[in-house]
């Protein structure tokens, strides 16, 4: 069963269904944890949440992470 | 020289470094090192899902820079505050460089909703640097509601023209109880020292460094120059005069009159 969550703006499909938390949706993206921030639906989620935060359909995803700026 | 004290943090060195435009994170790393700087800005982006994600801050040792994160991309107050707290919760800290640049040309900063995301910020527990016009009475009102500094600009982000508004810096250095940062468009090593010269707490510099033909050696050089004219300013400089003033005896001269 396919499943779609909307990540960084743009919409991805899962074919396989969704990855249960948001670390494997991570590791599904080859992401390391340890550099990103997310939030969902305009919630920060803490990087110690990664593993308990569970991922529904339709959830709006932000990764972000640190780059070089002034 | 006397340390930089903001918040409840020391600082020997009155530089501070953006990590913006380099072009290796192996040059950034070098440059930072050379630069004698203790605090480096970052800024935040969306990961790109697609590609391999560079990881810069691997790059940089936390234990000898503190980072500061800065809210680039911000046009509004709204978007600053959201920024300062995903960079608070990707760092740790709750040091923030607060800048809110609607106009992408000029990248000047939008100075009512500077002082709103201030407020809201604070009040949330930040450590507060806001990036701001030399405007002086916008300085007082960032202060008053509890900014750790103020940081006016000398000119446009990395337009690398020097101090343009060294009339409006010199009053808020006058009037302001918090450390004043001198930030953007600093080109060369003489316009940090003339900064320092002017009395500034510290300054920061990011195209300057990262654009030169060499950064490293041109952080040096930048570390040298912020040294030197904050020493001048301690100890004081000699005055000017209208008219000359020989350094060399006027008697004992090799001829008769």
């Amino acid at each position: 069963m396919s499943a779609i969550l909307k990540i960084n703006g743009t919409k991805k499909t899962f074919d396989e269904g969704l990855p249960p938390t948001l670390s494997e949706l991570l590791n599904n993206l080859e992401i390391d944890a340890a550099m990103v921030v997310a939030e969902i639906d305009g919630e920060i989620i803490e990087r110690k949440s990664f593993a308990q935060t569970e991922l529904k359909e339709g959830m709006a995803i932000e990764l972000i992470r640190f780059v070089g700026g002034g | 020289m006397e340390p930089l004290k903001i918040a409840d943090k020391e600082f020997d060195s009155r530089l501070f470094v953006g990590t913006g435009k380099f072009a290796s994170n192996t040059l950034m790393a070098q440059a930072i090192e050379a630069s004698g700087t203790q605090m480096v800005t970052v800024a935040l982006r969306r990961v790109d899902i697609e590609n391999e994600n560079d990881n810069m801050l691997a790059a940089i040792d936390r234990q000898k820079y503190q980072l500061l994160p800065n809210t680039s991309g911000a046009r509004d107050a709204v978007e600053a505050v959201r920024l300062s707290r995903l960079a608070r919760a990707a760092s740790g800290i709750a040091w923030v460089k607060l800048e809110v640049t609607p106009d992408p040309y000029y990248l000047l900063p939008d100075g009512q909703e500077t002082l709103k995301a201030a407020e809201i910020l604070v009040k949330d527990g930040f450590i507060v640097l806001p990036y701001i016009n030399a405007d002086p009475i916008l300085a007082k009102k960032l202060q008053d509601v509890g900014c750790a500094t103020v940081m006016p600009l000398a000119s446009p982000i990395g337009s690398n023209q020097g101090i343009k508004t060294k009339a409006f810096i010199e009053i808020i250095i006058e009037q302001a109880t918090v450390p004043v940062v001198v930030d953007a468009g600093l080109g060369a090593p003489s316009h940090a020292a003339e900064a320092m010269e002017m009395g500034a707490d510290a300054v920061l510099v990011n195209t300057a460094i990262a654009a030169a033909n060499n950064p490293v050696e041109i952080a040096k050089a930048f570390k040298i120059a912020t040294e030197a004219g904050r020493i001048a300013y301690e100890t004081g400089i000699a005055p000017k005069s209208e008219t000359a003033s020989a350094s060399s005896p006027l008697t004992g001269f090799l001829r008769n009159e």
